[in-house]
């Protein structure tokens, strides 16, 4: 906002220039009051340049038709503070909206006044564009293990787990689903654990069926339970009790909105895309004694299983995690096409491509990602802005398990899956030619699996 | 400078009886544009009209107008007008503006104002409200700076609060006072000029003060308790909670007020001839107890006393909030109290919008908004913030209706030295009917001289030998305000208090006549003097209530406290009801009339209301 200021002991109004940033811990409702933690940088000229100035936003344009900016600052050493509000008025929506005046005040006593104003014509578009949904905090990633399913028949929910003990190099997959059949039969929870030893084939242990009961946090059903930072439970000769500890942001896989409103056939997120796992895998031929075992868990929900799918997640180490879901619907029409493709690299904190419908449609179809589904090994390839990534992914026949899925509806899937794949991942920018930004190579710390019917 | 057109010169001339003998009639049409300036717009416009068809009869009947007419000519045309009897009323309603400006004229020429020394006044902390920041905050916000808005902030600001009182109206000095001439100070003090009116039959006419200290500077000093079966009313009928200890804030509020008993050395001769007549019949009467100690009898208190005697609340509460922190914004009309409504509990009082005189607006946000904006502006303020759903809100309006009879004697009374209401007469008080001898600077009295032209000047020359008593009745709650922007009051006086305006008349007959009255005149256009009491009994007998020229001083009760939720607007402590952090801290909380003089009542309902507040805060 620009404007101006008259400070005591001056004779004439100065320039003021005020930038900020607005971020509140809930999605602003017109309606409704928000308060938002402002950050930015005040310049009145002459005088004060503030790059660290930090206040308080409240924004209610309707319930108290105001929005009250509260601000403090230096100016040559002195702390003063900034208050001001916008009278939201319909008889003059522009200026009501536009003109902020306000009040300098140092230790309670005034020491300036002045006027802001909203540059429509230069700031209108960047304040629209840059309006962002809240990133979910930290404290609330547990909401994530709660069940989704509300009682509709033909659903699935899945919590799953995979790990890699780096002690031994075998792999670990936790598999938790809740079936609500189509024909409205009761719901009823199972899974399987499945342990792939570095050396030997893989060997696995369903528990279930049981009936379900849904509970605040996670599954548990049949003495077996995934809830936050624990999983315990026991299938034939084996037995786990395991801790976990997040050590991510959630990842959403599939775009984030289709995980709160269901109109995909499935979405699939991570609570956190990197965990870490303790405690002790009893099975037939001994026991695992895992510490700090790199992994994830994910979650699913939807209809069912895809007509052909391919599952990757990759620790590349140093936080950073690749996720990648690509997969035929079963829908009509939708079956038809080649796999959509959701590719999430985790890398320094930020995720790539920004939103997971580019990789999955493109501009409309053009320059969508594609995927070469196969065993034992199969490719996705994609370009997004100045970024493309080629990732194969290479599934030991020997450290595959192959099981029997039945979606909702009864029909079959076929799954096959290895905690022990090898994975080569290629990142390159382009500038003036497609340069090697990164190589990762996976050798048997890789999860993946490929599924069809 | 305002200019007076020729209709309204005509008329001033033939009212007056302006035969080019005396001097001072010729600046009369200048100072009655003046005036008519600062009333308004329908008030003026009535005026004006009245003089267009006063003129327009001139013109039909001599085919000249009024001021290309001799004396004896314009003479002819006034009395062949005032023959008509229903054309009285509006004489009358012509003839107060030019009596007021005529009185002033008079007295300007006349007598040479002595010079008055008056001490400085305590300080007080006043910003124009051009100087205020637009945007600003406080911890409470008072809504007008008279009677009760005074006493709130003092209470709040002394219980720690960061106060702001709202005033539209303007400082003005002791020393200004004594600097300027009554009528110039009576446009200012007054809102609409003096001239709000109240519709019914008959309209009263209802002067408000508009200032720093409000109805008090202009008010007349007397200060009566209010009366233990008034309280009991309250306390027992209505349940207003703030009532409760209702004699120590009585006692604190006198006080600050310094309240004593009127001596007699400067009482003036209109007051002592009441004393007379009272002692003559028998009946109770004494000077009354007034908040001006030291009072020289300047007979201005309703143009703000020029000796600084009188402490209004601009004098003796104001200095004391301004000490404690309290800050007063002049200039500032407030046009809408801020609500937030999406507060957990209900909507809360956030704070208020108020407009400069230019028009642009400043906002101050706070948590609580105290109304002391009198009890005529209280319910549109309301109501233009959105808060006056309330069916009971702007009802149960009391005005203390009041009527005033003079008596000529032989020998001078100059009413206008000495103590401008002086002596109470409260031998009919039981009775709903309180007299007191009141008299007013020339043209300021709420009295109308009888006739026009001739009759009118030899009125006028002779006012110094006239002693006024005026009498104010307990009345029922008939009034109404309306409106949103601008009050609309509407008054239909109640069978009842019509009859006890036509007793209290009949009294003070009584009363001037055992004091030694030749002659009284009764402020009816048709039937203006009776020289006997038994002439003054048949004459009155021919008058009712609405031929009458009915005043009315004290409003009260338009936003009334109370347990009912269904007829009190406002809450057993004087909360805003619907609403959180809005308190009703003036005349219109008062559950009742007060039946005497409000000022005492208002200001200790005003302490009671704040008080209350501040101890359940803490």
């Amino acid at each position: 906002m620009l404007g101006r200021v008259r400070l005591a002991g001056d004779e004439a109004d100065r320039p003021v220039r005020l930038d900020l940033l607005a971020r509140a811990d809930s999605v602003l409702l017109p309606h409704r009051t928000t308060t938002a933690r402002l950050t930015g940088r005040i310049r009145i000229a002459g005088r004060a340049d503030d790059p660290g100035a930090q206040g308080e936003l409240e924004i209610s344009p309707l319930a108290h038709r105001r929005i009250r900016y509260r601000l403090a600052f230096e100016l040559e050493g002195r702390r003063l503070h900034l208050d001001g509000w916008k009278s939201v008025s319909f008889k003059r929506p522009v200026t009501s909206m536009t003109v902020l005046p306000y009040t300098l005040y140092e230790d309670g006593e005034q020491v300036g006044e002045g006027t802001l104003r909203f540059p429509l014509a230069t700031g209108l578009l960047p304040f629209l564009t840059g309006f962002r949904f809240p990133r979910a905090t930290q404290a609330a990633a547990g909401r994530h293990l709660a069940p989704r399913w509300d009682g509709t028949p033909g659903r699935t929910e899945v919590w799953y787990t995979t790990l890699t003990d780096p002690a031994t190099g075998s792999g670990l997959w936790l598999h938790h689903e809740v079936v609500a059949p189509s024909d409205g039969a009761p719901a009823y929870a199972h899974g399987w654990i499945a342990l792939f030893p570095k050396d030997g084939p893989a060997e696995h242990a369903r528990f279930g069926p049981a009936p379900w009961t849904a509970g605040p946090d996670g599954f548990t059903a049949a003495d077996t339970s995934a809830t936050t930072g624990r999983l315990t439970g026991s299938a034939g000769p084996f037995g786990w009790a395991l801790t976990e500890k997040d050590q991510g942001p959630p990842l959403h896989t599939f775009p984030r909105w289709s995980w709160r409103r269901p109109w995909l056939p499935a979405s699939h997120m991570l609570p956190a895309t990197r965990a870490r796992y303790s405690g002790t895998v009893r099975h037939a031929t001994g026991e695992l004694r895992l510490a700090e075992a790199p992994g994830a868990s994910a979650r699913i929900y939807g209809h069912g299983n895809a007509r052909r799918w391919a599952w990757l997640h990759a620790d590349l180490g140093g936080g950073d995690v690749l996720e990648i879901v690509a997969a035929v619907s079963m829908r009509r029409g939708l079956d038809r096409l080649p796999p959509l493709v959701f590719l999430r690299l985790h890398r320094e904190g930020r995720t790539w491509p920004r939103r997971p419908e580019r990789t999955a449609v493109g501009w409309a179809g053009i320059g969508r990602f594609r995927a070469d589904i196969g065993l034992p090994r199969w490719r996705v390839e994609g370009r997004a802005g100045l970024r493309r990534i080629t990732v194969t992914v290479t599934q030991p026949p020997e450290g595959t398990l192959t099981l029997d899925y039945t979606d909702p509806d009864g029909s079959a899937a076929v799954c096959r899956n290895s905690e022990r794949a090898d994975a080569e991942v290629r990142l390159e920018r382009w500038w003036g030619r497609w340069r090697p930004e990164a190589t990762w190579r996976l050798a048997g710390t890789a999860h993946a699996e490929v599924g069809d019917r | 400078m305002t200019t007076s057109p020729q209709a309204l010169t005509g008329l001033v001339a033939a009212v007056l009886a302006d035969d080019g003998t005396a001097e001072w009639t010729g600046a009369v049409p200048r100072r009655v544009a003046a005036l008519l300036d600062a009333m308004p717009a329908p008030a003026r416009t009535a005026v004006r009209g009245a003089a267009a068809a006063i003129d327009a009869y001139a013109v039909a009947r001599t085919g000249r107008r009024l001021a290309a007419l001799g004396t004896a000519e314009r003479e002819h045309v006034l009395t062949s007008l005032a023959a008509r009897r229903t054309l009285l009323p509006l004489l009358d309603a012509v003839k107060m503006p030019l009596l007021l400006a005529a009185g002033t004229e008079r007295m300007l020429h006349h007598g040479p104002r002595p010079a008055v020394s008056a001490p400085a006044d305590p300080p007080l902390d006043c910003t124009p409200s051009p100087h205020w920041p637009t945007r600003s905050t406080a911890d409470a916000v008072v809504v007008g700076s008279g009677a009760g808005g005074a006493m709130a902030a003092r209470t709040l600001a002394a219980a720690g609060l960061r106060v702001v009182v709202l005033e539209e109206g303007q400082h003005h000095t002791t020393e200004s006072f004594g600097r300027r001439a009554p009528l110039d100070r009576f446009t200012d003090l007054y809102r609409d000029g003096g001239a709000t009116v109240a519709l019914g039959n008959p309209p009263l006419v209802l002067p408000v003060g508009r200032a720093v200290g409000g109805t008090t500077v202009v008010n007349s000093g007397t200060c009566y308790r209010t009366p233990d079966h008034v309280l009991a009313r309250w306390l027992n009928h209505h349940g207003f909670a703030a009532a409760e200890g209702f004699a120590t804030h009585l006692d604190e509020v006198e006080r600050a007020l310094r309240v004593a008993r009127q001596p007699l050395d400067v009482l003036g001769d209109n007051g002592l001839l009441a004393l007379a007549g009272a002692r003559e019949l028998g009946w109770a009467a004494a000077p009354l107890r007034r908040n001006a100690p030291g009072c020289r009898g300047s007979c201005q208190c309703v143009v703000g006393c020029p000796t600084g005697a009188k402490q209004s609340v601009q004098l003796s509460v104001l200095p004391d909030a301004c000490a404690a922190g309290a800050r007063i914004v002049t200039g500032a009309r407030v046009r809408r109290i801020l609500t937030d409504r999406d507060r957990p509990g209900g909507p809360r009082a956030a704070g208020v919008v108020a407009a400069r005189p230019d028009g642009s607006e400043l906002e101050i946000l706070s948590p609580l908004v105290v109304v002391a904006a009198g009890a005529l502006h209280t319910p549109p303020l309301l109501r233009r913030s959105g808060l006056g759903g309330h069916p009971r809100l702007g009802r149960n309006l009391s005005v203390h209706p009041a009527i005033s009879l003079a008596g000529r004697f032989a020998r001078p009374v100059t009413g206008w030295k000495g103590v401008l209401q002086s002596v109470g007469v409260e031998e009919l008080h039981t009775d709903g009917i309180l007299i007191e001898a009141t008299a007013a600077p020339p043209g300021m009295s709420s009295f109308v001289l009888p006739g026009v032209g001739r009759e009118l000047r030899m009125e006028l020359e002779r006012t110094d030998h006239l002693a006024t008593l005026g009498a104010m009745i307990a009345d029922r709650p008939s009034g109404r305000v309306l409106g949103r922007e601008r009050p609309l009051l509407r008054y239909d006086l109640a069978a009842r208090d019509a009859g006890r305006l036509l007793g209290a008349q009949r009294a003070m007959g009584r009363l001037l006549f055992a004091a030694g009255a030749e002659e009284v005149l009764t402020g009816v256009p048709r039937a203006p003097r009776a020289r006997t009491p038994e002439h003054l009994e048949a004459l009155l007998d021919t008058v009712s209530a609405r031929h009458l020229h009915v005043s009315a001083f004290h409003p009260t009760g338009t936003a009334a406290a109370g347990t009912d939720p269904d007829r009190s607007p406002a809450d057993p402590e004087g909360q805003l009801r619907g609403v959180h952090g809005v308190l009703i801290a003036d005349g219109s909380v008062l559950p009742s009339c007060p039946e005497v003089n409000p000022q005492l009542s208002i200001m200790a309902a005003a302490l009671g209301v704040a008080g209350r507040y501040v101890a359940r805060a803490r």
